[in-house]
This record gives structure tokens, C-alpha cells and sequence, in this order.
């Protein structure tokens, strides 16, 4: 559906000779120019305090959302995957970072730093937060000091379904009478659950499973992020594995969309997220994982996704909230 | 030239101000709680009506935006969405319903567009800013179905300033995206002042035909009328239109239809096998060179009027000549 698009004009004015000299407002006084963020002060001082930059030895590679005096932070799983030495900020203090536990369905890592009386955020008990009100977020950052970004919300709250469904990260052999396993994707849930090259599968969450159309079907309305069980037979033997499921397109290249050549750089992954409320701050796709903030400072939520270059995402406040208990309850037992 | 000049003089005191002006377009930049409320306040107040009005344009695998402007369902978008002057699309409103529409006139040039919703109803529309009364660095905000029709997102609405002023292209920091093409920018008070158009590869270019373009050339669009040489729209070829039909010549003049093809827009206009067309524009056939001379100098989207005879009777058909 993306065909008819705005033709990318590489120049200003290239397409007709201008008659009179055309009129600029000064950046200053632009969308996110200096002069019209400074009015999002006392909103700034809580990004200050409340949120984190989460850096990769000295590159920063994502925000973070303070959910606990005792230095827990919420930040984006996959952007963090991998990350050798992960370090934070917050206010202008450097801290070791460690993550704790990662949640899929979200893509939400949780990450602890050793802390005390630092300012969580305030949760906003809004589900639905209207369209058209104004919200902050992190920009760019300095070692001290963070920047504001504004923006409004820009469309109804609502799921993101994943992009080409949930996939085990299989590709099954073709001509065969049988489901059998020809290859596995090595950052799939597959992988990790040790399926093999040669398993056949039997059934998954008790569906029986006698050739590959059925993997689809028995998948249609599965989350990704959710973990399904899965029998096959290796060997002549059967065994059930528990196997987490994974947006098909990060595991698989997508192909780009004229939509996405001209969206700058997004998130690796920008779908298959339960609920989110979407905004139109300009951001980039390493800022995203830090809180979203009304006009009284409050979190409305976590970004979570740039998806294209008009469109980001955040976890709800409601959900976030309810995630970060979950997964803090989760990590002290 | 001079009136031209006046209109993007930024001199807010000096200007007529609408008396519904909103006071924080005339401040260098809001400086206060009050200042964002009220920015906020307005676009909440302005939004509900330039939703409804806010539809999706889907013709073939692709899809743009556009704006209804009038009760009965006349349309403004962009002349790269609508893509030629008399073609059938589909509408589909923010809830989802589809209605058939065909598209008006255009402007190449500049990319403007005129489409028409087909069927009867009485449409949610938006007033125009026919005062051009937006003046650089005020706030804007715009809508769009970016990416497509998604019913449970609904249209995308964005916020900005107007940051650039220039003849036949406004620019705002409301960021657009394919999709969003053909879609309106609103002032504050929920007025149309443009149509999405294109952007530049940094983000935060993002530029819009303003109405004024739209006005200038209301009548020949309205016409149906393809006006100017591109960039945005290429037009149409002659003798490459598509009527669908073979004849043969009679010996009492004009010429019998002895055969309509399946789907063509002969078809589709009802002629069948045995009808005779006896004139055609006005002009009387004579003979198959005759009516194969004259759909050479036409190209799809042209109107024909047919003369004929059914079965000894007259009838009257106008249909458009389709792509071939």
C-alpha cells in the first residue's frame, strides 16, 4: 500500500523558479529549535532525574526509564542485545549496568544499577491519552545534561501486530511429506529452544502438525514474544520444547519500502508490540527506551519504536507499570 | 506580484488579523504553560471535524490522502495521487466506509488535484482559508493516512510551524511520510491552508501546495481539465485511449457495432453488438477510417458523446475513453 508516495524532492524549490525570495523561520524558533524547547523546562528537569542513557563503552545506544529509587531501569531489549560492557547515566552520573531479565513480547529489558534515591517516574493513570496532547521526550544528551524534544500524540492507542506474524525461525524443507526442519535462524527462538536441521515437527501447543502449511495456521494467533510448545521427532524419538516465538521480520531481512528509504534510521524492530500509543516526535532510533512525559511531568509511557520517519511508538503507562512490578517481582525472588 | 509580497510580510501588527486569530501565532515562540494549553486546546477543538473530513484515496496497489471541501463530496489532493484527470478511484472515509469517486481536473506543475466522491450523500467537509491569512511561523497541524488506510490507527495527525513561505510551496515541520500525500495542513482554527506534497531528505522538510494554488485554477480543475506540462502528473497520450469496440460500415451511413469487448468502457457504458453510432462529438460517421481517425487525436479520460440507433431508436451515451 505504500506506492503512492511523496516524491523525495532532493532540493528545495528545484521544481519551480521562484519568483520572490522565499520567507525561513529561524531554526530557534522551529518545532524543536532552542528558543520553543526552552518553554518544556520543568519537563526537561524530569527527563534529567527520571530518565537514563544507556551507552555502549562511550556510545549511546538508547534511553532508559527509571522505575525505581534503587537504580532499576526499564530500556529496549533489542537494542541492548549483545552489549559488552553496558554503562548508564543518569543526572551525570556513570554507573555499571547490568540486565537483569528481558521481557519479548515488549522488547523490554530490565537493567539494575547500583543506586539509591534515585527519582523513579509517576506513572500517569491515563490508558487513552487523548490525540493532540503535548508529550517530551529525550533528544540529544550531553555527559550532563539531557535535551527535551516535543511533540503530540498522533493516532488512537492500539495493538502493533507483528510484522509478518509470530515465526518459530524455521525454514522448513520443500517436496517433503513431512515437516521437516531444513535450516534454523540463528537469533530465532528455535535456535535457543536447540532445534536441529533434520527434526520433524510433530505438534505445536498440542495442534498436530503433518506438513509445513500447518506451522503457519497453528501460528496465526500466536503473540510474538509468547512461548509455545513444540514436538518433534529426532532420531525416532519424540521430544516437546518450549520455543519462544519472534517477529518474523526481524529474524528475516524485509524488504525496504520507498516508505523506509526516506525514514532515516528506525528500529530494528518497530512491531508486534501488544499495545502502544503512538507520537510524532522527531526522534532517531537510538532514543527510543526512554520515558514518555505530559506537560506536568508525568510518564504517559515508554517509547519503544521509531517505526518511519512519522511515526514512533511507546508502552502505555498503565502496561509499563504493570510490567515493571512484574518484572522486579520477578528478578527479587 | 505586490499582493503576493504583502500576504507572507511577516508584520503580524500590521496584517488584518482575523479577529479569531490565535494570539500564540503572534508570539516569536509559546513561553508558557498557558501558551502550550492553549495550543493544545485549539488543535483538541480543531481535530474531531478535520478527521471526518480526512479521507484515504486507493487506486491500484497504492494510496494517498485527500480532504473533502464541500457537502456533496468534492475532494482536494495531490496531482501526483490522483495521477490523471478522469479516473475512477475509491474513498475510503475514517470509518472505514468505501465510495466510488473519480478524479477532476489537475495542475501538473504545482501538484494539485480535484477529485469527486460519485455517490449521493452529504460529506463532513472543512472550510478553506480563502483569506490566506497563514503567516510564517504559524502553528499548523496535519493529517494524513500515513502508509495506507489502518482503521483501528485512524488518520496521523501532526504538529508544526509554517517554516517556509515560498510561491507555489509552504513548508512546515510536520513530518510526512508516503501515504500522506494529497492529505491536508490546517491552521489552528481547523481551516484548510494546504496539501501535502513532498518532501526533502532531512526530516523535518516537509512540503505542501497552499490553497491558493487551488484557487487559482478552481474552475479549469472543476472542468476536468489536465493543466501544465509535469513534474507531478504525466498527460495522457493522444490515441492511446481505449473505447473497446469493433464496427463495420453501413450503406445508409454510420457505422454498426459488431462486436464490444469484455470490461472495456464500451461495455461499461452499455453499448452492445447492433447498436449503430451515427455521430460521434457531433461530428457524422461515414465510414470505420472515420471513427478510427477521430479516437487517434484522443487519449484516455476524453469524453465521447455517441448518436445512435437501437434498434431504430435514438439514444444518447457520453463515456470516457479508458487506458489502453
Amino acid at each position: 500500500m505504500n506506492v503512492k508516495l511523496l516524491s523525495l524532492a532532493l532540493c528545495l524549490g528545484a521544481l519551480s523558479p521562484v519568483l520572490h525570495a522565499a520567507q525561513n523561520l529561524e531554526s530557534d524558533s522551529r518545532k524543536n529549535g532552542d528558543a520553543v524547547v526552552a518553554v518544556f523546562e520543568p519537563v526537561r528537569q524530569v527527563l534529567q532525574t527520571s530518565s537514563a542513557v544507556m551507552r555502549d563503552g562511550r556510545k549511546d545506544i538508547a534511553y532508559g526509564t527509571v522505575v525505581s529509587a534503587d537504580g532499576y531501569i526499564l530500556t529496549k531489549a533489542s537494542e541492548i542485545n549483545g552489549v559488552g560492557s553496558l554503562g548508564v547515566i543518569i543526572e551525570a552520573t556513570k554507573y555499571e549496568a547490568r540486565v537483569i531479565a528481558t521481557d519479548p513480547v515488549w522488547d523490554v529489558a530490565l537493567v539494575k544499577v547500583e543506586a539509591q534515591g534515585l527519582q523513579p517516574v509517576v506513572y500517569s493513570t491515563i490508558t487513552d491519552v487523548p490525540q493532540g496532547t503535548w508529550v517530551v521526550a529525550n533528544g540529544a544528551t550531553s555527559l550532563t545534561r539531557r535535551r527535551a524534544l516535543a511533540g503530540i500524540i498522533s493516532a488512537k492507542a492500539r495493538e502493533i501486530p507483528a510484522g509478518g506474524g509470530a515465526a518459530l525461525g524455521v525454514v522448513m524443507k520443500e517436496k517433503s511429506k513431512v515437516a521437516e526442519v531444513d535450516s534454523v535462524n540463528d537469533r530465532s527462538g528455535a535456535h535457543e529452544a536447540g532445534i536441529q536441521k533434520g527434526d520433524i515437527l510433530m505438534a505445536i501447543d498440542g495442534k498436530k502438525i503433518s506438513k509445513s502449511e500447518d506451522i503457519m495456521a497453528a501460528l496465526k494467533d500466536k503473540k510474538a514474544g509468547s512461548t509455545v510448545k513444540v514436538t518433534l521427532r529426532r532420531n525416532g524419538k519424540e521430544e516437546t520444547l518450549d520455543v519462544r516465538l519472534a517477529v518474523r521480520g526481524d529474524l528475516y531481512e524485509e524488504e525496504r519500502t520507498r516508505n523506509d528509504e526516506m525514514s532515516g534510521e528506525y528500529s530494528r524492530r518497530r512491531t508486534g508490540f501488544p499495545r502502544v500509543i503512538q507520537h510524532d516526535i522527531l526522534g532517531r532510533k537510538d532514543s527510543v527506551g526512554g520515558p514518555l512525559l505530559d506537560l506536568d511531568g508525568k510518564c504517559v509511557g515508554m517509547n519503544i519504536a521509531r517505526a518511519d520517519r512519522a511515526q514512533s511508538f511507546a508502552i502505555p503507562a498503565p502496561d509499563l507499570k504493570a510490567l515493571a512490578e512484574k518484572m522486579i517481582k520477578d528478578a527479587s525472588k | 506580484m505586490i499582493r503576493l509580497l504583502l500576504l507572507i510580510a511577516s508584520v503580524p501588527l500590521v496584517a488584518a488579523a482575523a479577529p479569531d486569530r490565535p494570539y500564540f501565532n503572534d508570539k516569536k515562540v509559546p513561553d508558557s504553560r498557558k501558551d502550550l494549553d492553549a495550543i493544545q486546546k485549539a488543535l483538541a477543538t480543531a481535530l474531531p471535524k478535520a478527521r471526518e473530513a480526512t479521507i484515504c484515496i486507493e487506486m491500484g496497489e497504492g494510496s494517498g490522502s485527500g480532504v473533502i471541501v464541500s457537502a456533496d463530496g468534492l475532494i482536494l489532493t495531490a496531482a501526483h495521487v490522483a495521477s490523471a484527470a478522469n479516473k475512477e478511484m475509491t474513498v475510503v472515509m475514517e470509518d472505514g466506509k468505501r465510495l466510488k469517486a473519480e478524479s477532476l481536473g489537475l495542475v501538473s506543475t504545482t501538484d494539485c488535484a480535484m477529485v469527486k466522491i460519485t455517490e449521493k450523500g452529504n460529506y463532513p467537509h472543512v472550510e478553506i482559508d480563502r483569506d490566506e491569512s497563514t503567516k510564517l511561523g504559524d502553528w499548523v497541524f496535519a493529517l494524513g493516512h500515513s502508509g495506507g488506510f489502518d482503521k483501528e490507527r485512524g488518520s496521523v495527525v501532526r504538529l508544526g510551524r509554517l517554516v517556509r513561505t515560498a510561491d507555489s510551496t509552504i513548508q512546515s515541520d510536520c513530518t510526512l511520510i508516503g501515504g500522506d500525500s494529497g492529505g491536508p495542513l490546517f491552521d489552528m482554527q481547523g481551516r484548510l491552508i494546504g496539501i501535502h506534497s513532498r518532501v526533502g531528505q532531512v526530516l523535518a522538510q516537509n512540503m505542501h501546495v497552499p490553497v491558493k494554488e487551488f484557487l487559482n485554477h478552481w474552475d479549469e480543475m472543476l472542468g476536468g481539465n489536465f493543466v501544465g506540462e509535469g513534474p507531478f502528473a504525466k498527460a495522457p497520450e493522444k490515441g492511446k485511449g481505449f473505447l473497446g469496440l469493433a464496427t463495420e460500415a453501413r450503406l445508409e451511413g454510420g457505422v454498426r457495432v459488431s462486436k464490444v469487448g469484455r470490461e472495456s468502457p464500451a461495455e461499461k457504458a452499455g453499448i452492445v453488438e447492433g447498436d449503430v453510432i451515427l455521430k460521434l462529438n457531433g461530428k457524422p460517421l461515414a465510414t470505420r477510417d472515420d471513427l478510427q481517425g477521430m479516437l487517434k487525436e484522443m487519449a484516455a479520460g476524453d469524453k465521447l458523446a455517441l448518436e445512435m440507433l437501437r434498434n431504430g431508436k435514438p439514444e444518447t451515451l457520453v463515456l470516457r475513453l479508458g487506458e489502453r
